[in-house]
């Protein structure tokens, strides 16, 4: 029974920024509880500022946190490492490293020999649609293609788990429908886990099998929204015809709308 | 987008420079020449106030002769080089193991940027106190002048680096060690090219000055010491060796390198 393992299990978790100059503190995140099942796409909505970076980087391990408990396969986070991939929203490949080499510079890391890297590069490259550019470096690149450079970077690594902070919110609207429904495809492929942050409501049904809804700031766990539709049939065409992909459309804006409307009367 | 790699070769890119330069060089040359020849004509005494170029060649062809040339510019460019190559291998780790932490490096920047403001020959004075006119006072006047550029560079360098690139690496498992290699190392490649660059350019002043003020021999010692000895002809000779001697450093070696490294990774757009 594979697709009842929690790979990413986080429970009581809060976080505070301390602010240096006032002596107040930042309240990002309250008491968030949440797990990810094995070859599940878990999408996080919610208002701008409610902790969603927070909470990203919080389980990329790049940001300590003090109250709570986030484990990956039952240990527990304390670092960055190669069992949690992220996928960054600004461009983070490495502008001195080719296609190829930002690809496969995590097993590089892991000290694997030349020829296994290169083979399992070139799967990925396949894979993101980026035959022919394994060569050139990052500023010869459109941004969704250097998006598409990042996914395979992150997905070569093979991590338990991959963490996305709004990947595709940097690139135009007609890239990022291609770039979703590609994310769509990678997913239904590789069976990866995955935790997706998005402001964008559109996105987040498109993707998930469940929408977590924060509320604003400090961020806590709304409501969950279950996104029942193969993925074999999410592709934006159907999308406008499919009652489900609009009943769960609808449910998260409004969750969504409820909380933009708090933080703006605050 | 043009592709950087299938841009013209380095062959050609040489050649071009070459006959670019040529052209330039020549009628540079020609007209320096007139200038210098008419002044000198002009002039009473030229031979101790300005000889003419002819008169240069000549004491150059004489110093040649007994060897005092190629043995005093010999001596020069080792200083140099030893002290840029000293200078850019102790430099360039220190800054970047100075700018791995960020508090780190927020301390020292400003004291790195003082060191490297205070110019070589500023710190000349207090070094003859401590070592008297020695090679070593030499040695530890261009070794300081070249280190400080460098390692400020690289300092700021590493500091400019954005943190996703890191953040990424390590997400990507990376250890202390392989950031830096990976990360820090490349990210602030741009930084390096150009502070060697002006730590080499800051050497070569250091170098003369210090043969000028502490030497036996060398360049700097030839133009001071011909000074001493109304040899007006060996100054100019000595002046004019180290100017050519930079642009030839310069534009073959240091600006290739740094136009070279910047541009490749497209860090800075064209
Ligand atoms: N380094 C930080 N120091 C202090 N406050 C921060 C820091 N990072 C984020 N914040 C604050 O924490 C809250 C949550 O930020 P963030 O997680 O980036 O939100 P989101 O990604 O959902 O837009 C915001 O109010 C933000 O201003
Ligand atoms: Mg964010």
């Amino acid at each position: 029974m594979n697709a009842m393992t929690a790979k990413l299990v986080v429970e009581g978790l809060c976080h505070h920024y301390p602010d240096e100059y006032t002596g107040e503190s930042v309240h990002a995140l309250e008491d968030i509880n949440l797990e990810l099942y094995e070859g599940e796409l878990v999408s996080v909505v919610g208002p701008s500022g409610c902790g969603k970076s927070t909470l990203l980087n919080i389980l990329a391990g790049l940001l300590p946190y003090k109250v709570g408990k986030a484990s990956v396969d039952g240990k527990v986070i304390e670092g960055p490492g190669p069992d949690r991939g992220v996928v960054f929203q600004e461009h983070a490949i490495l502008p001195w490293r080719t296609v190829s080499r930002n690809i496969g510079h995590g097993l590089e890391i892991r000290g694997l020999p030349k020829e296994e890297i290169s083979r399992r590069v070139q799967e990925y490259v396949d894979l993101v649609g980026l035959s022919g550019f394994e060569d050139k470096y990052p500023h010869e690149l459109s941004g969704g293609m250097k998006q598409r450079c990042a996914v395979a970077r992150t997905l070569c690594a093979d991590p338990i788990v991959m963490l996305m902070d709004e990947p595709f919110a940097a690139v135009d609207a007609q890239t990022r429908i291609t770039l979703q429904e590609e994310l769509n495809r990678i997913a239904l492929a590789t069976k990866k886990t995955i935790l997706f942050i998005t402001h964008s409501v559109d996105e987040a049904a498109f993707l998930a099998d469940r929408c977590l809804v924060f509320s604003a700031r400090p961020g806590r766990l709304k409501q969950i929204v279950t996104v029942d539709i193969p993925r074999e049939k999410r592709i934006w065409e159907n999308m406008n015809a499919d009652a489900e992909f609009i009943r769960c459309r609808d449910e998260i804006l409004r969750l969504v709308r409820e909380e933009v409307s708090v933080a703006i009367e605050e | 987008m043009q592709s950087k790699s299938k841009g013209p070769s380095l062959a050609w890119r040489f050649q071009r420079l070459l006959q670019i330069d040529a052209m330039n060089l020549v009628i540079l040359i020609i007209g320096v020449y007139i200038v210098w020849s008419i002044i000198s004509a002009l002039i009473d005494n030229p031979a101790r106030y300005l000889p003419s170029p002819i008169a240069v060649a000549l004491s150059s062809v004489d110093m040649l002769y007994k060897g005092l040339l190629p043995s005093y510019f010999g001596d020069t460019l080792m200083r140099l080089i030893s002290g840029s190559i000293i200078g850019l291998a102790v430099g360039i780790p220190f800054g970047l193991v100075l700018g791995i932490n960020r508090t780190v490096a927020d301390m020292f920047h400003p004291i790195m940027n003082f060191f490297q403001s205070v110019s070589g020959i500023a710190i000349f004075p207090i070094v003859v106190i401590w070592w008297g006119n020695s090679d070593k006072t030499i040695f530890a006047v261009i070794l300081y002048t070249a280190f400080f550029p460098i390692a400020f560079n690289v300092l700021s360098g590493v500091r400019e680096i954005p943190i996703r690139y890191i953040s990424a690496a390590r997400t990507l498992g990376a250890s202390r060690f392989q950031v830096i290699k990976d990360v820090l190392l490349p990210g602030a490649m741009p930084h390096i090219a150009t502070g060697s660059r002006l730590s080499i350019g800051f050497a070569w002043r250091a170098v003369i000055a210090g043969e000028m003020l502490a030497g036996q021999q060398g360049l700097g010692w030839m133009i001071f010491t011909g000074q001493d000895a109304d040899r007006t002809a060996e100054v100019v000779l000595g002046m004019m060796l180290i100017g050519v001697t930079w642009i030839i450093l310069d534009h073959y070696l240091l600006r290739p390198f740094e136009a070279d490294t910047i541009e490749r990774w497209g860090l800075v757009q064209r």
